[in-house]
């Protein structure tokens, strides 16, 4: 998963390094120069020690403070920005092939260039600790903190309805199976609705894999209101005391007026306590953008990303919950049921940044 | 086998053709998106030998017309995101060859997901069609 970005980070990552090394190293050089001819911000910082007079003879022994001043003050490098410029831009570039949105990767270099300049960093530390640190720092503000599904559950009232929405093909309802799949695991009960009654066999395929998962479907005929079957689903959900809801609906492009007026009538029929929005990872910016449309328009309170296993980019999966502020919940991984992982910032960055500390 | 079990199967084969279906068209539009790569590559390395910087330019419903690159080196390109930075030509076109490897993994990876998908579409098959000669030999209506 997002191999290619991994591997574009790594190249970033030694990048920044490389300079911070550098800096280092020419502050090393004038250390023992003037300091008052030390260029501001690469230098290091060489304070009057409290105390001690400005004119003391040069070849006095040094006082016990200014031993301590040298082990402490004098080893360490102000990380300037003229000494990351060049790699934070590689860096921009970096994250913009890789399909991270521009909001994203505004606020990555921005974390990234807030934790690395102006702050004072020991000469022997490890620059790649460093630069790790910043990163990991810098991605996981943008990710957010996921969402954890099952707490939500737990902390509120049954049945818990949720609606997927999204554009077509994208595999809602493969998630839909794939997610009551996951609650059933988790020890909850699952009623799914099937409120796609628009595409020719999503009713036979949502029931094929309530079927193999041993779920309850609630199913009209084809062509039927969606509202309709779906406030049939939350009825039995509440007369049979299951936990969860889920509802499928048809795809439909967030520009088509009548299809997201449907969506509307669901949302005032069926009153879900969760929208969550579907599409897939591979659609890099394209997945984003139509995120924060479907959320402008009948909201979304969490996001699903499928095929993240053959996304190589991971574009999406880094930029959607920055850019449309609500938080990714899962990831499809794969064909099989168990192929949905709940997003996990922080398990996500250390594949990212693999091999850092 | 009975004629339930067989509808069941008949429902999966039918749910993996339609996966299936998806997962042509990504690979479709992989290809779409190399083989247009490909082209630009060769349109900006002949932007580059053309004697007098005069190429052909195509602008839909199969017209083209001759014109002359101002800046042959110079390159606008969209790299992501829907940013679009300017690039030297050999810069482009190694960020056109990096894009044709990483669409060309992509693509062995949706083909062998498809792989996967026709051999569990074959094995379902056979076993719809053993399921037939069974009912057929029992004399069961299939109807």
């Amino acid at each position: 998963m997002f191999g290619g970005l991994r591997e574009k980070l790594k190249a970033a990552r030694d990048r920044l390094g490389s300079s911070i090394q550098a800096a280092a190293a020419k502050a090393e050089i004038p250390e023992k120069a003037t300091p008052a001819s030390a260029e501001p911000g690469q230098k290091p910082v060489q304070e009057p020690v409290q105390g001690s007079p400005a004119s003391a003879p040069a070849l006095s022994a040094p006082s016990f403070t200014q031993k301590i001043k040298t082990l402490i003050v004098d080893r360490e490098l102000i990380v300037s920005e003229k000494d990351v410029d060049e790699a934070l831009s590689e860096l921009e570039m970096t994250l913009l092939e890789s399909d991270v949105a521009l909001p994203a990767t505004d606020a990555i270099i921005g974390s990234v260039e807030k934790n690395l300049v102006g702050k004072h960093r020991k000469i022997g530390e490890s620059v790649d600790d460093l630069v790790v640190h910043a990163l990991k720092a810098a991605l996981l503000d943008v990710l957010g903190n996921g969402f954890d599904l099952r707490e939500y559950i737990t902390k509120h009232d049954r049945p818990v309805k949720i609606l997927f929405t999204g554009v077509n093909g994208t595999g809602k309802t493969t998630t839909v199976a794939k997610i009551g799949d996951w609650l059933k695991k988790q020890g909850f009960t699952v009623v799914i609705g099937a409120g796609d009654t628009y595409r020719a066999g999503a009713i036979e395929q949502i029931g094929v894999h309530a079927e193999r998962l041993g779920i309850r479907v609630i199913q009209h005929q084809e062509g039927a209101d969606p509202s309709a079957v779906l406030f049939d689903a939350v009825e039995y959900a509440k007369s049979h005391k299951i936990d969860v809801v889920l509802a499928d609906t048809a795809g439909r492009f967030h520009n088509k007026a009548n299809l997201m007026s449907q969506l509307e009538k669901i949302k005032r029929v069926m009153k879900p306590d969760l929208v969550v929005y579907v599409d897939e990872a591979v659609a890099g910016n394209d997945a984003v953008t139509r995120a924060f449309e479907f959320d402008r328009t009948v909201g979304a309170d969490a996001v699903v990303l499928t095929k993240a296993d053959m996304d190589s980019r991971g574009g999406a999966a880094i930029s959607i919950a920055h850019t449309i502020g609500k938080p990714l919940m899962f990831l499809g991984v794969g064909q099989a049921y168990d192929d949905i992982i709940p997003f996990e910032p922080a398990k996500v960055v250390d594949e990212l940044l693999e091999g850092g500390p | 086998m009975d004629q339930r079990e067989l509808m069941t199967l008949q429902n999966y084969l039918q749910e993996y053709g339609q996966q299936a279906e998806i997962f042509v068209q990504q690979l479709q539009m992989l290809e779409n998106g190399r083989m247009e790569a490909h082209a630009a590559i060769e349109a900006l390395e002949g932007m580059l030998t053309s004697e007098d910087g005069t190429v052909l330019l195509q602008i839909g419903g199969g017209a083209s017309v001759r014109a002359k690159i101002v800046e042959p080196e110079k390159v606008l390109l969209a790299i992501g995101s829907e940013v679009i930075v300017e690039r030297t030509n050999k810069d482009a076109v190694e960020f056109l060859q990096e894009r044709i490897m990483e669409m060309e993994a992509s693509q062995k990876k949706v083909a062998e997901t498809l792989d996967r998908l026709r051999a569990q579409m074959n094995e379902i098959n056979k076993r719809i069609e053993s399921g037939y000669q069974q009912a057929m030999a029992a004399g069961q209506d299939l109807g």
